[in-house]
């Protein structure tokens, strides 16, 4: 397991998809994050961990401009998305959100019917001419989130009745059906049972394939179990950032140790 | 330590230590309490819904002399042409005597006579409405002139009264309007079937009538002034509520000049109602010269009364919808005004419609703002379908049993109680329907 995972990552050196530099955040007074600079790739999973109130959250929230809907969030520095500031006055956040989808600690379908729930994006945002490419594309964003099978017989029953993992695999496929190029993951399987969870992070790592992944979590197994790259955040600080196995086995920071160690946090 | 644990453990399960006894007799006398007051409630609420409904239960039946009349060509129809125009010059006393002819007919054919009885007695049996509604008829259809027809003549509200148990002979004895002999000529009228009581659909369809004549009185005008000022608040608090709680909740900044109109709001929806009142009349009547008494002037008030209700309870419906659910359609791409009107509304929307009709129900009985614009007015004529007819003059509802009140005579208590009876089936339909979309609304998830 150690060496093929070394060798994926190594295969997924590639291209920087987002690029932080020097991002700070406030709440009000409180500085919530402090110069954070990152660089994530695409095609590939970074996890971002750390004990509860470090900033992994808040940061991953920048990335698709969701702070903006809270008043006393600001945002300084900036974030590149294929080189594209997006927090450029140009940019419009609705917009960005579409290529930058995000999946919620908690499942929080639409209450409305799992087609509905799938097809909800792609209708506001044009991505079908018909009902019959609205069909094909709510049909591969299932098939995408592992849910098809499940539910291809009931696909107008309401997404709310389904069970936790369920609920969560069809955030999942709600959020590929707008053909994103980033999914942002906060604790996705926060909420979930074991069996649920393995079923999210075996889908985690097929999205890989196509976009850049990029997870918040609390596990750090998970996080040692999805990703190729891992981020180590503490006090709204970045303090470590390299490639998941590094930061296991040999971390080159004290509080990351400590950390993994279960001694902070 | 360990001689702690031993103290402990021998002290067995099966006995209640003082501790646990006094909570559970706190726990009991606070059951007990909370059962008292709901006994205290219930038998208050019975009380008033009793007494109203044995008061006013009554306004629903009425007396009336059933009886053939003859229309006399020569005293109704002097000139004997058959023209409306012409008719209208005779007066209702002329179908008075009429109508004196024929109770005098009805009474000569009685088995029974009663000692004693003036002349006064058996004219003032019959109501003084009574020719009046006989005129209507005849002048609304001349054919009748010298014919023969069946006509229901409303009694005298005494009468009405003594069937409905409100007189007696006692009190007839006491009474200048009526006459023990009254009253027996009433039962022996009675016997014979001319005179019946039959439920009452004109105190629904009719309008006010003067204080001599509460036999006659209906509350068709004050229903309809209600409606009229319902449907005005519903045209204009509905949409002006809803947009606002929607912009305050969801697209205003959070900052001193929203927190100064939030506080406000809040204080606006306790103001007492005669002040919203005074306004009205300072400004739709004075200022803005509409008409006093219109519908359209008593639903503008009540709009400004009812807005605060719904903003306040749409923006707690607002409020309820998780904000997962603005996370999720702002995560994928929706803008702020599609995750509100997709999203957010339709999950609000069981909880803005039950507001919105309780702030109706609300301004349905308001009363005080009422008698400031001159709704308290004494209203014969009908107003005219909406639009016009919000510009007409027009009674409500809670305004015309306030006004009943005032009166004298206590027949109009029970026509009062009458009134106090429509308007809770009006509030209890619309009470029901919210319910009902509450229900219907929440089914779909």
């Amino acid at each position: 397991m150690y060496d093929t995972t070394r060798t994926e990552s190594a295969v997924s050196q590639q291209d920087i998809k987002i690029s932080a530099r020097n991002v700070q955040v406030y709440y009000g007074e409180k500085h919530a994050i402090k110069d954070v600079n990152v660089e994530i790739l695409d095609k590939t999973v970074t996890a971002f961990i750390g004990p509860s109130g470090c900033g992994k959250s808040t940061f991953l929230r920048c990335i698709n401009r969701m702070n903006d809907t809270i008043d006393i969030a600001r945002i300084e520095g900036e974030i590149r998305i294929d080189g594209d500031d997006i927090y450029d006055r140009r940019v419009d956040p609705v917009q960005l959100r579409a290529k930058v989808g995000m999946v919620f600690q908690k499942p929080n379908p639409f209450p409305k019917s799992i087609f509905d729930n799938v097809a909800y994006g792609p209708r506001i945002h044009g991505l079908a001419r018909n009902k019959a490419e609205l069909d094909e594309i709510v049909e591969k964003s299932l098939r995408g989130a592992a849910l098809w099978s499940e539910v291809k017989d009931r696909l107008h029953e309401p997404g709310t009745g389904l069970s936790g993992g369920q609920q969560q695999r069809l955030c999942i496929a709600r959020a590929v059906a707008t053909a994103p190029e980033v999914l942002l993951m906060d604790e996705p399987c926060s909420a979930l049972d074991p069996i649920a969870t393995g079923q999210v992070e075996e889908l985690i790592d097929q999205l890989r394939e196509q976009f850049s992944v990029v997870i918040v979590t609390h596990s750090m197994q998970q996080a040692a179990r999805v990703s190729q790259k891992t981020a180590f955040f503490h006090l709204g600080n970045l303090v470590e950032y390299g490639d998941t196995d590094d930061i296991f086995t040999k971390p080159s920071d004290s509080r990351t140790e400590a950390y993994i160690s279960g001694r902070i946090g | 330590m360990t001689d702690m644990s031993n103290h402990a453990s021998r002290i067995s399960l099966f006995e209640v230590d003082p501790r646990t006894r006094r909570r559970n007799a706190a726990e009991k006398r606070f059951r007990a309490y909370g059962a008292t007051a709901i006994c205290i409630a219930v038998i208050a609420l019975v009380l008033l819904v009793g007494t109203i409904l044995r008061d006013g239960s009554g306004a629903f039946r009425q007396t009336y002399l059933s009886m053939p009349v003859a229309l006399s060509a020569e005293k109704l129809d002097p000139k004997g042409n058959r023209d409306p125009a012409e008719m209208s010059k005779v007066l209702t006393l002329a179908y008075g005597r009429v109508l004196d002819d024929a109770l005098d007919a009805a009474v000569a054919q009685m088995d029974t006579q009663i000692e004693g009885l003036s002349e006064k007695d058996m004219t003032g049996l019959v109501s003084k409405e009574a020719s009046a509604q006989l005129r209507d008829r005849v002048l609304a259809d001349p054919e009748l002139v010298g014919q023969t027809v069946d006509v229901n003549v409303l009694v005298n509200g005494r009468i009405d009264g003594y069937f409905k148990g409100r007189v007696s002979k006692e009190s007839a004895e006491r009474d200048s309007n009526t006459s023990p002999q009254q009253l027996m000529l009433a039962d022996a009228l009675a016997e014979d079937g001319v005179l019946v009581t039959r439920f009452n659909r004109e105190f629904i369809t009719n309008p006010d009538a003067s204080d001599q004549r509460p036999e006659a009185a209906g509350v068709g005008i004050a229903i309809l002034g209600s409606l009229y000022m319902m449907l005005v608040v519903l045209f204009l608090s509905v949409p002006i509520g809803v947009a606002a709680s929607i912009y305050l909740e969801e697209f205003a900044p959070k900052n001193r000049l929203t927190d100064i109109i939030e506080v406000n709001i809040s204080n606006l929806a306790a103001v007492p109602s005669i002040v919203f009142g005074i306004l009205g009349l300072a400004v739709f009547i004075n200022f803005a010269g509409l008409p006093q008494s219109a519908p359209i002037v008593g639903g503008l008030v009540l709009t400004l009364m009812t807005l605060p209700t719904i903003i306040i309870s749409t923006r707690a419906a607002l409020k309820a919808v998780p904000p997962s659910i603005r996370d999720a359609a702002l995560g994928v791409g929706a803008s702020k005004m599609q995750s509100v009107f997709h999203h957010v509304l339709p999950l609000a929307m069981p909880g803005i419609m039950t507001g919105t009709i309780l702030g109706l129900a609300q301004a349905l009985g308001e009363t005080a703002p009422l008698l400031l614009i001159g709704m308290v007015a004494f209203v014969r004529e009908f107003p005219a379908a909406p639009p016009e007819g919000l510009f007409d003059p027009a009674s409500a509802l809670p305004v015309q049993v306030y006004n009943w009140t005032q009166r004298s005579d206590p027949a109009f208590v029970e026509r009062a109680s009458g009134a106090i009876i429509i308007l809770l089936i009006f509030l209890l339909c619309m009470n029901l329907l919210a319910i009902f979309l509450r229900r219907k609304f929440e089914r779909r998830w």
